[in-house]
């Protein structure tokens, strides 16, 4: 019997690939190693994302589910709650402990309730809705609430860089 | 490919050096002699020789732990790299003694650490890997078993080096090693434990207890090793700089250790008191999945004040981190498990009570305190006030006498009801008395208690006990209320004609008989048995359950201080009417249940009626009730599911 962290990475596997959520791909780098995912995550429709498929690489820690992973995004990322090497700020993957930004309710935290399904489900729905309050990218977040149509022009290029079109 | 091509390097220098000093000298010694005198080429042997050593490591690494994962090389790079300043600072303390031999030595003591680190990364990722060959249970196990035996030789050659030459280098290479030896012991440990997991068929639920309990041993060994260090290298040499880094990490790592420990702990004794196992139906209503470790839960399931269930284990780890429930997070700490069992009795209005007998049995524990200081005292106040109430108040402390008297020492509390009389609400014919007795405070129906209250009955600490001493106390409160509505019916029955007394004495009992009844009535009692052995020590023995239940009714006890028996009267005085009194008190419990329930009937205060209507429909609705509970924890749990959902 292995580790009950490994046992639960792999039921969460199992499970997101009997029932994967719309948009969402995840799964473990090599079978060698639980502990190391990758997703992809496609840019909710309707949003300035829209169409763009962003990789995004997720690190699980020994002890987990009792501590969170950490996430981030391995391609380009111009997004206020995505600091500007790609860590993703969500409080979701936050340890109710700590509180980098201090404004973060403890229900929103982690808990072991929470999986790899309900983080890429909150990125996602972080990507459609940003949080202007948390400054993980301060310029994102000034430039998102005062001049939305550069911000939008920025997130398109992303997009078409995902998919590897010229810009 | 670049240390290779530096190894390759390395080598053809040194065929230069060694070739020029041959081609120079022509024979062996004289070159030798060459190459050591000359600087240039002592430098590029000392760089082979750490090529060589380096050489030596991979073949070593290739033999016991194949492929590193590039975490492992991170991480070994990282801690190379703080062991090397450690050893640079160590050089300071010693640059007396600075030669090959000292550098060699702290080589071959970083080359050996970094193997211990790696046998540690290894192990630790046992739990992690999904397929664990015998190849690497092959490697680990003799990994660690040359890497014990060459720390074990390495202590024993600087303790004789040490004993025979006094405090040298040696010194530090010893306490290093000692060091590295409990790092080995540490990981064979885990090694051992992860094994036997991943032998078992099943997930091992102790497994996480005894790695912290090895981790707290490990450490405070570490913390004391490095403590003596520290005092020993100060008072011979300098303040060893070198040893404060790993020294702090150790100090917090074993602080750590401790607080898990504690933590942990607590944890287990919490869910060991605190929370109810859940029960086969609620694991059947729920997924039966525990949200934790997404398996399903057989077994071993705790159930949360707030209904979720979880595995005992998974909830001893997160509870070692937090003491919320994962899924509400409800703070299970401040939830208020122990609810009381017993409201305080209606305490009756408006009825003109001339006996507070309620009083009386409440005061339950607290006859052996003033039922002898009072006596005479309260004897002589009523014999001064009036006749009636002086016949009253012998007869009635007769009955007792007799009871008690017999029963070991006067201490029966279970039979006795001190009539306090006060004598001006007396009225004037005895006979009321029974119609204007306010109705005994009812034990809760044990059916209908609430699962806070059933909790609060659970677990063997202290309140748990109390707790169920309280309804103990409560159903003995219930006998006597009883015992004394029959001795005030058998008083009125006794007073009405005076010739039935004469026809029933025909049928006096022995009086042990009767104390036989009246030892069963105790005994039914357990509380009240096992309390009070002798009125002398009753006393200290009652304080603190006394004082428990006294709390929720402080305006009851003061009139309950004053409450007495007149245990002291003379047996010869008992008249034949008392006998009779008796018997017809003590043989008839359940006659004295009827009697009040009518009594309930027929007293219309709104206490009475309400209780009466509290109690009888519990009983049969008491399905319908839980079924409506069950379907409120289900309605949570979805509601739950669909918020987190969001």
């Amino acid at each position: 019997m292995a580790g009950s962290a490994l046992r639960r990475l792999m039921a969460e596997y199992r499970q997101l690939t009997l029932n994967p959520p719309e948009g969402i791909v995840a799964g473990p780098i090599s079978e060698d190693n639980f502990f190391e995912w990758e997703a992809l995550i496609a840019g909710p429709e309707g949003t300035c994302f829209e169409g763009g498929v962003f990789p995004a690489k997720l690190v699980f820690p020994p002890d987990y589910p009792l501590s969170p992973p950490k996430m981030k995004f391995t391609c380009e990322m111009f997004h206020p709650n995505i600091f500007a090497d790609g860590r993703v700020c969500i409080s979701i993957l936050h340890a109710p402990g700590d509180d980098p930004m201090g404004y973060e309710l403890s229900a929103e935290r982690w808990s072991p309730v929470q999986s790899v399904e309900k983080i890429l489900l909150s990125v996602v729905s972080m990507l459609a809705e940003p949080n202007d309050e948390s400054g993980a990218n301060v310029d994102a977040a000034i430039m998102w609430r005062d001049n939305r149509e550069e911000f939008n022009k920025i997130a398109r290029r992303i997009v078409r860089k995902t998919l590897g079109l010229p810009s | 490919m670049r240390s290779l091509g530096l190894s390759a390097l390395s080598l053809a220098l040194t065929a230069v050096v060694i070739g020029n000093a041959f081609y120079q000298k022509k024979q062996f010694y004289p070159s030798v002699v060459y190459i050591t005198k000359s600087n240039p080429s002592m430098a590029v042997i000392y760089i082979q020789f750490f090529v060589i050593v380096l050489m030596l490591g991979k073949l070593l690494r290739k033999i016991f732990l194949g492929t590193l994962r590039p975490a492992e090389f991170e991480h070994l790079m990282e801690r190379f790299w703080y062991a090397l300043t450690e050893t640079c600072l160590a050089f300071t303390v010693f640059r007396d003694d600075f030669n090959p031999r000292f550098v060699a030595l702290f080589t071959v003591l970083l080359f050996l650490k970094s193997f211990h680190w790696l046998a540690e990364e290894r192990v630790d990722y046992m739990e992690r890997s999904p397929v664990i060959g015998w190849l690497f249970h092959v490697r680990v196990a003799s990994l660690l078993s040359v890497l014990g035996l060459l720390d074990y030789l390495m202590i024993v050659h600087a303790y004789e080096s040490v004993a025979l030459k006094g405090p040298t280098v040696q010194l530090v290479f010893g306490f290093e090693y000692a060091i590295l030896i409990t790092m080995v012991a540490n990981t064979t440990v885990k090694y051992v434990l992860h094994a036997a997991e991943l032998r078992a068929d099943s997930p091992w639920e102790n497994k996480a207890v005894f790695l912290l309990y090895t981790e707290l041993v490990i450490g405070l060994i570490r913390v004391i090793l490095y403590v003596l260090f520290v005092i020993i290298m100060a008072k011979i040499y300098a303040l060893p700089m070198f040893v404060f880094r790993p020294m702090f990490f150790t100090m917090r790592n074993f602080k750590k250790a401790l607080n898990d420990v504690i933590m942990s702990r607590r944890a287990i004794r919490n869910m060991n008191t605190l929370y109810p196992d859940a029960t086969p139906e609620e694991l059947a209503m729920s997924d039966n999945i525990c949200i934790i470790c997404r398996e399903d839960m057989v077994s071993n399931s705790k159930k949360l004040p707030c209904g979720h269930i979880f595995h005992t284990t998974c909830l001893r780890s997160w509870f070692q981190r937090q003491q919320t429930c994962p899924t509400c997070r409800l703070n299970i700490l401040r939830t208020p498990t122990n609810v009381t069992s017993s409201p305080p009795p209606p305490r009756p209005e408006g009825v003109n009570a001339p006996n507070i007998n309620p009083n009386a049995g409440i005061q339950v524990p607290l006859p052996g305190f003033n039922m002898n200081n009072n006596n005479n005292n309260n004897n002589i106040n009523i014999g001064q006030e009036n006749p009636f109430t002086n016949l009253f108040a012998q007869n009635f402390g007769q009955a007792q006498a007799g009871a008690t008297g017999a029963n070991a020492g006067g201490n029966g509390t279970a039979g006795q009801v001190p009539p306090h009389v006060p004598p001006f609400v007396l009225p004037p014919f005895p006979f009321m008395a029974p119609y204007a007795i306010p109705p005994p405070p009812m034990p809760p129906n044990l059916n209908t208690l609430t699962d806070e209250e059933l909790r609060a009955l659970e677990g063997n600490e202290r309140r748990h006990v109390e707790e169920r001493l309280k309804l103990l106390q409560n159903v003995q409160l219930l006998l006597d209320a009883a015992n004394s509505l029959m001795n005030q019916y058998s008083l009125v029955t006794a007073r009405l004609p005076p010739i039935p007394a004469a026809a029933t004495s025909s049928t006096v009992v022995p009086p042990s008989t009767a104390v036989s009844g009246a030892a069963s009535t105790s005994s039914s009692t357990p509380t009240a048995n096992s309390v009070s052995p002798e009125p002398s020590t009753s006393q200290a023995a009652f304080d603190p359950a006394a004082a428990k239940s006294a709390t929720p009714k402080k305006d009851i006890i003061t009139p309950v201080k004053s409450a007495q028996i007149d245990t002291n009267k003379p047996q010869s005085t008992l008249p034949e009417i008392e006998k009779d009194v008796r018997i017809e008190d003590l043989g008839s419990e359940e006659h004295a249940d009827t009697v009040k329930h009518s009594q309930h009937n027929s007293t219309p205060t709104p206490s009475t009626s309400r209780q009466t209507s509290e109690v009888d429909p519990d009983d049969t609705e008491l399905s319908e009730i839980r079924r409506r509970r069950l379907q409120k924890f289900q309605q949570q749990n979805d509601s739950v599911k669909t918020t987190t959902n969001e």
